[in-house]
């Protein structure tokens, strides 16, 4: 191995130690070159140590000699090395001193030399040693200090020692480069990597270094740095790759925030990466910037491959959120529920699918599944606006008991959540409990002004002249546009002239919509099967319908509330079987307890009991239980539980007709309550086809046709039914003449 | 009773003050051949080899072989007690390089051979900094090296500028960087008083006059006075101390008197402290209920959890002993045997103690 070749290669190599301490203005501890005067013959003069090379030299290490000689002939430029550089060592103790230098055993270096002044005071290890010594417990410790971002430790470590900051050291010159940017210095952080570029030559450590800046510096210092590129032996702009790079990073910077566009170019090109790849990662990229910039269908297309080539739970968010705001929430729900634990962010996902299939307007038939799984994920989580979201979903179905529940949940777990209250009031509003409505809204005052203006007509007036112009704030967010749908209620229940004037405006004139029959569960079921705390009082408490009995003022709609015709029914059916039941015995003790229940208006708890009854009892005890379970709903308002109730043992046909007209009685109020007036006609005439209208029915009927202004026919039966007497009809027929001179001026 | 307190108290605090005046005044404070070499060459090798690695890192052997500033802190005030200029060189070389990485010029506590990289927890901890300033600033004067002196008075100023905070009337000294104020804990700050190293604080006075040492000591003593808490009258491992509001037992850490306090006493009789009332507290549990042996009392109870036997720990029951009445080792302390780091630790920093103070009882 000739030494001149290896000092010309290192030379080469522009390790030019003071140089990057200049291009990073890092102070400079010594000036090494300046001071040394140059002797003619070349031979080793006072101050430049040569012990290191002689060590090496003896010790064959060629690799670590021809870096010492390089490393002195870039501080040094006129020294050469000495020609009697393997002559024998003079002082073993020395040469001890440097193996264990290069074994990398820095603490035995430093120990060995204390050992020897402590017992030699007057002995100096040479400087050099000295200096190799600091510069390498520097490097340590700069890596160190790096690893623990420390990172004024770095730089005070690169500036003690400048020697590290040669082409050698890329990693050391990476770290301060590194240092500098999160140390807010922007200009000196660029400098270190454009030193590099501009320097360093291995193709590896140059694609690497971009790399590095690249997290740490903007595009426009990042531009410079590419500007830095030189063609490798094929002749090919060695950046190629990390040209792609940015693109992704642009993207990806303009995925996270709307605000930001990438040019088209850069999609296309993404575009062609994503399509000739084979990882999911480009693919999720185009997805999520498409995704942000209202690109929902091109954006699930790119989520889909994602999806396919395993993109996890990332790629499925994506495909999730993208069918979604596309309005395609049922396609969505089952592959969102099957991903919902991968993330949180997947868990989400999921919640807003089934929140957006919940409040969507108008409620969208939803499989008994999507509903039976998300209830119990709403309970564990406690998730307020799911729970709330249920509410609305039963609200905009008509199953007021459930919404309450629901409402009522969502106000235990955050009980200063307005929308749930809001939703609560006016569940509260549609089943006429005016003592809670007005309990609610006191707790309310000041805080919510539409849920104060469902007592209040004058705040009302003033919602509703708002709203008029055009002040509705428009969102996204499903829950508060499912709230802003709902139509506040009039203010005055009880003058017929406000339920005129309310009625018209209902959405129920124009279109019909079925309820939906499918199952609905209920929070109580769901807290019974786990903990059972917040809304087992539900049930119990909820009494509403008696209220709504009395204290409602309008003649017309307290005639249907009567539920009450068929109790007589079920108490006399009560005690002419409890009296040959068996205490504790199977299905007939059971039934007993049920109808017991029914006779203490406890109609949940009754439930049960009946559902007992079914179960164990046969033949005439589960007719029996059925017939009752279904009476129970019924006297709930669960009208929907009442109908399956009524089919889970067989009726004899006299009882199952009778049954099936109570339901549809039942359900009609209901409507009518609701003012769905349309579904209440079409109760009304399936009713009436297998059993005859009561006085009570026809009212309704008139009334319903008076609130969807069909005049004629609420006044045909209004006047037959005052022809008998009947005074209620004698008011609808003034209300209508009434009404008719309303609309004239109009 | 209340007043004989008061004075007994206020004649530890002036006899403290007067010593520090001493360090603080004196031309050559510290002499270097009446300290050094108080730890036997043959005691410090035979710990050297045990805990010492060839890279200069002092191994915890209890505690899953990883390393900490009081640990190298330790070692070196070792190296230099035993005169052992190399392995002192040895154990700054590892420390320097591993450790003292901060920016604000303070060691990371924690260091673990299996972990990459290896500071685990880049908090500081003021025992350890003190210990290695400590060694530093004795090792720089008695070998005549600036650079150790140095080194040592940038810790100390880094120590003052960080760690020692006025807290009302008092000024105390937080274990750490992170975690401990007042502003960081409701019942804050947390202190420790067993990182009170008052033996230390006359040679900062020298190399960091700009923070009040003299003070900080005389607070470590107020609150040693009041941390007598329990039944037993035993200062807990760790306080909660606020500037207004009585001392009691940090929430959150065991509610014991415990590894780290029962080094305390040791601390006060290597600073020449032999009148502080808790002294009293450490003879009652200590050689009066324990036969002898230091024990973890819990706070609240005031009962013995355990018993440590182990020649280190039985070293510090026989040098209370030996302290307050006079006591020979007895025969079977006289030769040390590495066992574990932390007691053998303890047991070579009470010999230095004897051999320098109490020489009347070898």
């Amino acid at each position: 191995m000739s030494l001149k070749r290896a000092a010309l290669l290192l030379l080469l190599g522009g390790a030019v130690i003071p140089a990057i301490a200049q291009q990073i203005e890092l102070p400079v501890g010594n000036a090494p070159a300046a001071d040394r005067t140059p002797t003619a013959d070349g031979t080793a003069r006072p101050g430049i140590d040569e012990s290191a090379l002689r060590y090496f030299a003896s010790q064959g290490d060629t690799r670590r000699l021809e870096a010492e000689i390089a490393r002195l002939r870039a501080l040094y430029p006129d020294w050469s090395p000495p020609a009697d550089l393997f002559g024998p060592q003079s002082d073993p103790d020395l040469e001890r001193m440097w193996k264990l230098y290069a074994e990398g055993k820095l603490s035995d270096v430093r120990s060995a030399i204390a050992a020897r002044q402590a017992t030699d005071p007057s002995w100096q290890p040479p400087a050099e040693l000295l200096a190799r010594l600091d510069e390498s417990e520097n490097r340590r410790r700069l890596i160190n200090a790096s690893d623990a971002q420390q990172w004024s430790t770095v730089l005070r470590m690169a500036t003690e020692t400048p020697g590290l900051l040669t082409c050698a050291n890329v990693d050391i010159l990476w770290r301060v480069g590194e240092a500098f940017a999160k140390t807010n210095q922007m200009q000196r952080s660029l400098d270190a990597y454009t030193y590099l570029l501009t320097n360093c030559n291995d193709p590896a450590e140059r694609l690497a270094t971009i790399q590095k800046a690249l997290p740490l510096l903007d595009d426009e210092q990042v531009k410079q740095l590419l500007a830095l590129e030189r063609k490798d032996a094929q002749g090919q702009p060695e950046f190629t790759t990390i040209r792609d790079e940015l693109i992704r990073r642009r993207v990806g910077r303009a995925a996270e925030n709307p605000e930001f566009i990438v040019s088209n170019d850069d999609i296309a090109r993404l575009e062609t990466l994503a399509r000739a790849g084979n990882t999911p990662d480009d693919p999720l990229l185009l997805g999520w910037y498409l995704f942000r910039h209202d690109e929902a269908s091109r954006a699930l297309d790119w989520f889909k491959l994602a999806l396919d080539r395993q993109g996890g739970a990332k790629a499925a968010e994506g495909y999730v959120l993208a069918l979604n705001s596309l309005g395609r929430a049922l396609e969505a729900e089952p592959i969102a529920f099957q991903w919902r634990d991968a993330a949180p962010q997947n868990g989400k996902a999921y919640l807003d699918v089934v929140i957006s299939l919940l409040t969507a307007a108008p409620p969208p038939v939803l499989s008994e599944t999507v509903l039976t799984r998300f209830s119990p994920v709403v309970m564990h989580d406690k998730y307020v606006p799911g729970a709330q979201a249920l509410g609305w979903y039963a609200y905009n179905t008509g199953q007021l008991v459930v919404a309450q529940a629901w409402f009522q949940t969502a106000l235990s777990w955050d009980p200063n959540d307005e929308p749930s209250s809001y939703g609560l009031a006016l569940t509260y509003w549609r089943l006429n409990d005016a003592a809670r409505l007005n309990a609610l809204v006191q707790s309310w005052r000041g805080r919510s002004e539409r849920i104060v203006a469902l007592v209040d007509a004058n705040l009302r007036a003033q919602l509703e002249a708002r709203n008029l112009q055009g002040q509705i704030n428009r969102t996204t967010d499903p829950l508060v546009a499912a709230a802003l749908r709902v139509t506040p209620p009039p203010a005055n229940t009880g003058a017929p002239a406000a339920g005129l004037a309310y009625g018209a405006g209902q959405p129920q004139t124009t279109g019909f919509q079925p309820v939906p029959s499918q199952f609905q569960p209920i929070p109580a079921q769901a807290t019974g099967q786990a903990t059972g705390q917040p809304f087992q009082p539900v049930p119990v408490q909820t009494t509403q319908v008696a209220p709504m009995q009395t204290a409602q003022p309008a003649p017309v709609r307290r005639a249907y509330a009567q539920s009450a015709g068929y109790q007589p029914a079920a108490a006399n059916r009560s005690r002419t079987t409890s009296g040959g039941g068996t205490q504790g015995g199977g299905g007939a003790a059971a039934l007993s307890r049920g109808w017991r229940l029914m006779e203490l208006n406890r109609p949940i708890e009754a439930v049960t009991a009946f559902d007992e009854a079914i179960r164990t009892g046969s033949g005439r005890i589960a007719e029996e239980a059925a017939y009752g379970k279904s009476l129970a709903y019924m006297r709930k308002g669960m009208t929907n539980q009442a109908q399956v109730a009524a089919t889970e043992a067989p009726q004899s046909p006299r009882r199952a007709m009778q049954l099936t007209a109570d339901l549809l009685a039942q359900r009609a109020y209901d409507f009518y309550r609701d003012q769905r007036y349309v579904e209440a006609i079409i109760s009304l005439d399936e009713r009436a086809r297998i059993s005859p209208e009561q006085q009570d029915l026809m009212m309704m009927r008139g009334w319903s046709y008076f609130n969807i202004r069909d005049y004629q026919s609420a006044e045909r039966i209004f006047r037959a039914l005052a022809a008998q007497g009947n005074t209620d009809a004698m008011n609808g027929v003034s209300e209508i003449e009434f009404a008719r001179r309303l609309y004239k001026r109009e | 009773m209340r007043r004989l307190l008061i004075v007994r108290l206020t004649a530890g605090l002036v006899a403290f003050a007067a010593l520090l005046a001493l360090g603080i005044g004196g031309a050559t404070p510290l002499k270097a051949q009446t300290m050094a070499n108080t730890v036997p060459i043959e005691a410090w090798n035979a710990y050297r080899n045990s805990f010492v690695a060839e890279n200069g890192r002092v191994v915890d052997t209890a505690n899953g072989d990883i390393s900490h500033s009081e640990g190298q802190g330790y070692g070196m005030l070792l190296a230099f007690l035993a005169g052992d200029r190399s392995s002192f060189e040895r154990i700054w070389s590892f420390t320097r390089t591993e450790l003292m990485i901060r920016d604000d010029g303070l060691a990371a506590w924690r260091w673990d051979p299996n972990a990459t990289p290896h500071v685990t927890d880049v908090n500081a901890a003021s025992d350890g900094d003190i210990l290695i300033a400590y060694a530093l600033a004795r090792a720089g004067i008695s070998w005549s090296s600036p650079a150790y002196t140095d080194a040592a008075r940038k810790i100390a100023r880094a120590l003052g500028a960080k760690l020692v905070v006025k807290s009302g009337d008092r000024l105390v000294l937080l274990p750490g960087v992170q975690g401990f104020s007042a502003e960081e804990r409701k019942d804050g700050p947390i202190l420790n008083l067993s990182y009170w190293i008052f033996e230390a604080f006359p040679v900062f006075a020298q190399l960091a006059p700009e923070t009040d040492w003299v003070r900080l000591g005389v607070s470590g003593l107020d609150l040693l006075t009041i941390a007598r808490l329990g039944p037993a009258q035993l200062p807990p491992d760790w306080i909660a101390a606020p500037a207004r509001g009585p001392v009691t037992v940090a929430e959150g850490f065991p509610p014991v008197f415990g590894y780290n306090s029962l080094r305390i006493f040791l601390y006060l009789l290597r600073a020449g402290i032999e009148d502080s009332q808790i002294l009293e507290s450490f003879r009652r549990s200590w050689l009066a209920e324990n036969g002898g042996v230091p024990a973890i009392v819990d706070i609240p109870t005031g009962r013995v959890v355990n018993q440590l036997t182990e020649p280190g720990y039985r070293m510090l029951g026989a040098l209370l002993a030996c302290a307050l009445d006079r006591t020979t080792i007895p025969r079977d302390l006289r030769r040390f045997e590495p066992t574990l780091y932390y007691p053998s630790t303890l047991f070579l920093l009470s010999w230095a103690v004897l051999v320098e103070k109490y020489p009347r009882c070898l």
